[in-house]
């Protein structure tokens, strides 16, 4: 199934359902959401029952599922009411029946027969192509402004390198307002969110931004549904064609300009009549995983065109670290978890010690993060030294790119650090005896609030005391 | 006749429990309750920063640790 990013799916299922009437009103929007938010068995229903003029009975869809199968089917069908896309009625005799609710129906099926002639897929640009930018370009543009974003999140200034990219004030305050960064002293710092953010692959934070940017979007006097479904519009778009803005709103317009500060649409000015999708914006509802490698490849600072996908992390066994990079964003989030000893013009060196670690952990980064920021970015050869390594017969334990010990060290550091499991709650003693403790103690059990018990002490913990207490008077 | 009293159960080894308890010997001020197994206590809820901060400081102190020398 394409893995369907919690985030933008959690957002959309919060959202109330006038929203996705509106929101299923665009061709586009239903598309991108049947591609991307679906796992596979949801899409075959989908597709099953878009041309039916008839609610399916029940019994008659469930049929299509193995009995084995039944908490996929159980799953599909209910991302699929979540999503308001099935809805639940009855035939005309009065079985229970699924059929695709409207507004969803209608649009995917203009999507996927091209009736229409609204400008739900935007409208190509018809000037001429001499001044058309390529692909690559673009590529280093989206590149360019994203790592811009992550570079000030990080404060790569502090390296003494910095890159000309011209952040708006907007979006400064969108990084705020998700509370990524904090102005103290009028100095940028990096909240805990903030380092989550900032280790996860590109796909995850072009949707933690449009989300935070949709959520905002009421708030400087803007429809959230219409931006929402501007997004969704664009993620639609090709790479590499240039689209009219003629017959944008002008909603749709100031979007438009925000984004491009991020790097996920391109325009030369702001009064261009054209602006470009960049590969930011194209993937953000398709399976392909190429948006992260190529654009943290182009993060790299390397060549990757002929590259595409490869890592460049190399941790050894005894903690040392080499990173084949020259970016300064990469290099000042290596260094958050490591101590960094040298720097050449295309490799850094440094090691993971227990000191890093800890720091890293003090400041709110976790020691899964880390592993998995090191494991997505690992070179090509740390990958194939542990394929030859996993066709051995007898490895039974599920691969893992990095050296195990390493892995297993960084937790336990991170488990140093937390000696101790602290619960609040209460505390409930001095029961006369033990069946007068057993009775309310069983009760807390059952509703999910016991932490701790002791028969022979004639105690136990609890998270919250009301319903506990209340259970007590009414035994009295 | 039952109690409820608030707190906040701590669940920790049994070396960190002795530290958690000699601390208390001072001036009686962390411990709500003594749980008597090993591994668990309950604390007054204001004292839990405090105690975190301390038993971090104090375990760096004593726990020893092997070379921590950044030579490569």
């Amino acid at each position: 199934m394409a893995a369907a990013p919690s985030r933008p799916f959690d957002f959309l299922e919060g959202l109330p359902g006038t929203v996705f009437y509106k929101l299923y009103q665009q061709p586009s929007t239903a598309l991108a959401i049947f591609r991307r938010m679906l796992p596979d068995l949801a899409k075959c229903f989908v597709m099953a029952l878009l041309y039916l003029k008839e609610p399916l009975p029940a019994t008659d869809l469930e049929d299509w599922v193995r009995s084995e199968s039944l908490r996929e089917r159980d799953n599909a069908l209910s991302i699929l009411g979540r999503l308001h896309i099935l809805s639940n009625t009855t035939t005309s005799n009065n079985v229970r029946a699924y059929m695709v609710t409207n507004p969803f129906a209608a649009s995917l099926r203009q999507a996927l027969m091209g009736t229409e002639q609204t400008q739900s897929f935007g409208v190509l640009s018809q000037l001429g192509d001499e001044t058309a930018v390529t692909i690559p370009n673009l590529d280093e543009y989206a590149g360019r402004q994203w790592e811009g974003v992550l570079g000030y999140m990080v404060g790569t200034s502090g390296l003494g390198i910095q890159r000309d990219v011209n952040l708006s004030k907007g979006v400064k305050q969108l990084l705020q307002a998700g509370h990524l960064v904090e102005i103290r002293d009028r100095r940028v710092e990096i909240t805990k969110d903030g380092f989550a953010f900032v280790l996860q692959d590109v796909g995850t934070q072009v949707w933690h931004i449009l989300i935070l940017y949709v959520e905002s979007a009421e708030h400087i006097g803007m429809d959230s549904v219409e931006v929402l479904s501007f997004i969704f519009l664009l993620s639609s778009l090709e790479l590499g064609k240039s689209y009219q803005k003629k017959d944008l709103t002008s909603t749709q317009i100031r979007t438009l300009t925000d984004l491009t500060d991020f790097g996920i649409v391109y325009q030369e000015n702001p009064e261009a009549t054209r602006f470009y999708p960049t590969r930011l914006a194209t993937t953000l509802t398709s399976d392909s995983s190429a948006l992260s490698n190529s654009i943290s490849g182009s993060l790299m600072g390397t060549d990757t065109s002929t590259e595409a996908g490869s890592g460049f992390i190399i941790v050894e066994t005894n903690y040392r670290i080499y990173a084949y990079t020259s970016s300064p964003l990469q290099i000042s989030l290596i260094a958050l978890f490591s101590t960094l000893k040298y720097r050449f013009p295309n490799l850094i060196t440094g090691k993971i010690t227990r000191q890093s670690i800890r720091r890293a952990v003090e400041m709110g980064i976790t020691a899964d993060q880390i592993i998995s920021y090191i494991s997505t970015h690992a070179h090509p050869q740390m990958r194939k030294h542990n394929i030859a390594k996993t066709t051995n017969p007898q490895a039974g334990v599920p691969p893992s790119v990095l050296p195990p010990t390493v892995v297993d060290q960084i937790r336990l550091w991170q488990l140093e650090r937390d000696r101790v499991k602290a619960t609040a709650g209460f505390l409930f003693k001095d029961f006369v005896s033990f069946a007068e403790y057993e009775a309310p103690c069983r009760y807390a059990e059952d509703i999910g609030v016991l932490t701790w018990k002791s028969d022979r002490k004639r105690m136990f913990f609890v998270t919250r005391h009301e319903q506990v207490a209340a259970f007590l008077r009414s035994r009295k | 006749m039952p109690r409820a009293v608030r707190g906040v159960l701590i669940e920790c080894d049994p070396s960190v429990k002795a530290i958690i308890l000699k601390y208390d010997e001072e001036r009686h001020d962390y411990i709500v309750e003594d749980l008597d197994d090993d591994r668990h206590l309950v604390i007054k809820e204001s004292q839990l920063q405090n105690l975190k901060i301390r038993l971090g400081k104090d375990l760096d102190d004593k726990l020893m640790q092997p070379d921590e020398s950044e030579s490569e």
